[in-house]
């Protein structure tokens, strides 16, 4: 079954996958902090999607989609355009590189990103491998 | 521009150079026109160390204005490392003050009969005795001339012990630890007993429509503070790509030898934030601010070292002390010794000694065993004062290898030590380090950003796969001619600034109407000249070419298996660069098409 980014269902796979990916696991068991992919309308995307996942050892122990970013204090925010992240998502285009020529705007501790690359670069790669699809 | 002022130490004549107006326009400043003005004197007879060998302080019309990252200034001539064109450029405050007194440059020449210093105050400059300053290291030198001229807000540029002693990798310090640091223009400083140039200036830098030029700033001073290459240079210094280097398998260790090492993750950006970091530094008017303050055991509030110098004192020695790493930097900073070339040239000899190939009779009694930070620091000291096998070390990789029968071990291009940004793991660098005109150097173009996806789309450059061939080579050739605007301007390589924005900025300085062609036109003619001037002083199609070390495979980490294929990218090359390929020159068509028709005699005889 097709797995749509962005959707709730992909939401739902992609905590489904980081809790049962042993790669994730063994990677990123001492990361600590949550994060919110802010998703802002572009392309077949006309309004903005939050989603809010909870990060911790190697788990993921929550996600929700928020209509705005007044009930939580993430420890990072991710910011891209629709058809930025979904570049991403496809695997089009390189997480760091998005980073790097302002397509994905990153706001918490830089030291604890960059002291974390791996981590980050096996997240996307489990959130890639769970989409099928993109909005079209 | 402002007039340069011309100083004669043999004679103490002072005079005003005014540019040709036209060199102004086809060059801009900074490194381009440098190449331009030192171009007749540039022979290959021209010994570095002789009193008519020039040394050319240059400012660029952007230098001071406190536009993104701008307050930078280069020092030029020929290499007393590399035999070859000489530049290196310069952060802190130093550039602007100098602008600030109504000069664009200092030109020197000749030989004082003693140690001296210049004084300039304004427009007024004077020759002072230098004899009590000679000796002392950078920092107690800049003290003691602020201390001695006496004016607060003075900036003062010098050289160190290792300067004095002509290291062939002395360089000038400024503001503290900010470095001119590479192809040994100290040396030359110190050959002419200049030991240092003291600036304080209250004049305005004259912009060509300064009505435009102030919100233009402004607007690309707030882009780039929010811009997020901005946030990590600030949060964590240029060790920022320490972690991700590792990853990629693009920082070197154990002298190039190895792809994985275990203490990486103590000696990065990320832990010199999370442990020592103090504070940060920025130069004039920047909104980066990547220098490192740093707080180690003794309480004392220090520079805390960079990229190169944690690489070059850290993994390319095996070493994951962080504190004895930013001590080593400082005790270079302190000699006035690039960072780079201590540590790529003590790396050789740590692998010889390892290999065998020379032994404790050969290294003053010292047992060179990697990770042995001690016995680093001594060689240090026996390097800035050339004793014992400090005088074979002062000398740099390339003859230190040659003195001891390894030259073809010596990780190094043209005598400069190569910087530490693998090209097994950025192959664009492999094209970068065989041309650049300074020898082995990841300034004439940081292309591994390139290779990692900031590959801008408004100069025509296209992404290709970090570890592409020859498909690159017009990359990275567009990328050299871009990054030469930016030693000419002179702006900061950091300030991820858009390619728009520094148009603007240009034409409102210059009083110039050009479009981004135009601007990479002129970045192009420098880089032309600066390989035809290399040309006249013997650099042939044969200096174009990576050391052994990086053309044998890492074993492990995130490139093994890989070496870039640099016989085909430098075909590649010199197709997109309109060179001659038998022979890797300029050819005269070229020349023409850059304005440059009056050079070719000397290369095309």
């Amino acid at each position: 079954m097709a797995t749509i980014f962005p959707s709730n269902e992909w939401l739902k796979d992609l905590s489904i996958k980081l809790n049962n990916d042993t790669k994730y696991a063994q990677i990123a068991r001492n990361w600590e902090g949550d994060i919110c992919v802010v998703i802002e309308p572009s392309g077949p995307l006309t309004e903005q999607l939050i989603y809010y996942l909870d990060l911790w050892h190697g788990k993921c122990r929550k996600t929700e989609i928020l209509k705005d970013l007044s009930s939580v204090k993430p420890k990072f925010v991710l910011t891209a355009t629709y058809d930025n992240i979904s570049h991403i998502m496809l695997g089009e285009l390189d997480p760091m590189t998005a980073m790097m020529t302002r397509k994905l705007q990153v706001h918490g501790s830089m030291a604890y990103m960059m002291g974390n690359v791996p981590t980050v670069l096996d997240f996307v790669r489990c959130a890639r491998e769970v989409t099928t699809e993109v909005l079209s | 521009m402002q007039p340069i002022l011309k100083v004669n130490l043999t004679t103490g004549d002072i005079a005003e150079y005014i540019v040709p107006p036209e060199w102004e326009r086809d060059y801009l400043g900074g490194a381009s026109l440098a190449a331009r003005l030192l171009y007749p004197l540039l022979t290959g007879d021209l010994d570095p160390f002789c009193p008519e060998s020039p040394l050319l302080f240059l400012n660029g019309p952007l230098s001071g204005t406190a536009g993104p990252s701008v307050g930078r200034f280069v020092v030029c001539g020929k290499s007393p490392a590399t035999g070859l064109w000489a530049e290196s450029n310069c952060g802190g405050f130093w550039g602007p003050e100098l602008r600030f007194c109504g000069y664009d440059g200092l030109w020197i020449t000749g030989k004082a009969e003693k140690p001296v210093y210049l004084w300039l105050n304004d427009s007024h400059l004077e020759i002072r005795d230098g004899t009590e300053v000679w000796g002392k290291d950078t920092y107690e030198s800049q003290t003691y001339i602020k201390d001695e001229v006496g004016i607060s807000g003075a900036h003062v540029l010098t050289i160190g012990p290792a300067g004095e002693n002509g290291v062939l990798f002395a360089g000038l310090l400024c503001d503290h630890g900010r470095a001119a640091g590479r192809t040994g223009l100290g040396a030359v400083a110190g050959s002419k007993n200049l030991k240092a140039i003291a600036v304080k200036g209250t004049k305005k830098i004259p912009l060509a429509r300064p009505e435009l030029f102030p919100p233009l700033r402004s607007a690309a001073n707030h882009a780039l503070k929010e811009d997020n290459l901005t946030h990590v240079f600030h949060d964590l210094g240029t060790a920022c790509v320490a972690d991700y280097a590792d990853y990629l398998g693009a920082m070197p260790k154990k002298y190039f030898h190895s792809g994985v090492f275990e203490g990486v993750g103590k000696v990065s950006g990320s832990t010199m934030a999370e442990t020592i970091l103090a504070g940060v530094s920025a130069c004039h008017a920047c909104v980066i601010a990547c220098g490192r303050v740093v707080r180690l055991e003794d309480g004392e509030k220090r520079k805390g070292p960079e990229y190169e110098t944690i690489v070059s004192f850290g993994p390319n020695l095996l070493n994951d002390d962080l504190a004895a790493i930013t001590r080593l930097g400082e005790l270079c900073d302190r000699y006035g010794m690039d960072t780079i070339s201590a540590g790529g040239t003590i790396g050789l000899a740590y692998y010889l000694f390892d290999r065998g190939v020379i032994n404790i009779k050969d290294t003053s009694g010292l047992i060179l065993h990697w990770g042995d930070v001690k016995t680093v620091e001594q060689l240090l000291h026996l390097t800035a004062r050339r004793e014992g096998i400090g005088e074979y070390l002062a000398q740099g990789s390339r003859l230190f290898g040659r003195h001891f029968g390894a030259e073809q071990e010596a990780v190094q291009v043209n005598g400069l030590e190569v910087a530490y940004h693998d090209p097994r793991a950025y192959s664009g660098m492999a094209l970068v380090y065989a041309t650049s005109p300074r020898g082995a150097c990841h300034n004439q173009s940081d292309y591994f950003y390139v290779d990692l996806g900031q590959a801008d789309s408004s100069l025509r450059m296209e992404f290709y796969n970090r570890q592409a061939g020859s498909e690159k080579a017009l990359n990275v050739a567009r990328h050299q001619d871009w990054r030469t605007v930016f030693n000419a301007l002179v702006m900061c390589t950091f300030a991820n600034v858009s390619v728009d924005t520094v148009v603007a900025l240009v034409n409102s300085a210059c009083g110039l109407d050009w479009n981004v062609e135009d601007l990479l036109g002129s970045g192009e003619r420098a880089w032309n000249l600066k390989r035809v001037i290399n040309n006249r002083l013997g650099l042939t199609r044969a200096n174009d070419k990576l050391p052994k070390a990086l053309l044998e495979p890492y074993q492990d980490g995130g490139s093994a298996g890989y070496v870039p294929p640099i016989d085909e990218m430098l075909k590649a090359y010199y197709i997109a660069r309109g060179w001659d390929p038998e022979t890797g020159k300029p050819t005269p068509k070229k020349l023409v098409e850059l304005g440059l028709e009056w050079v070719t005699q000397d290369i095309w005889k």
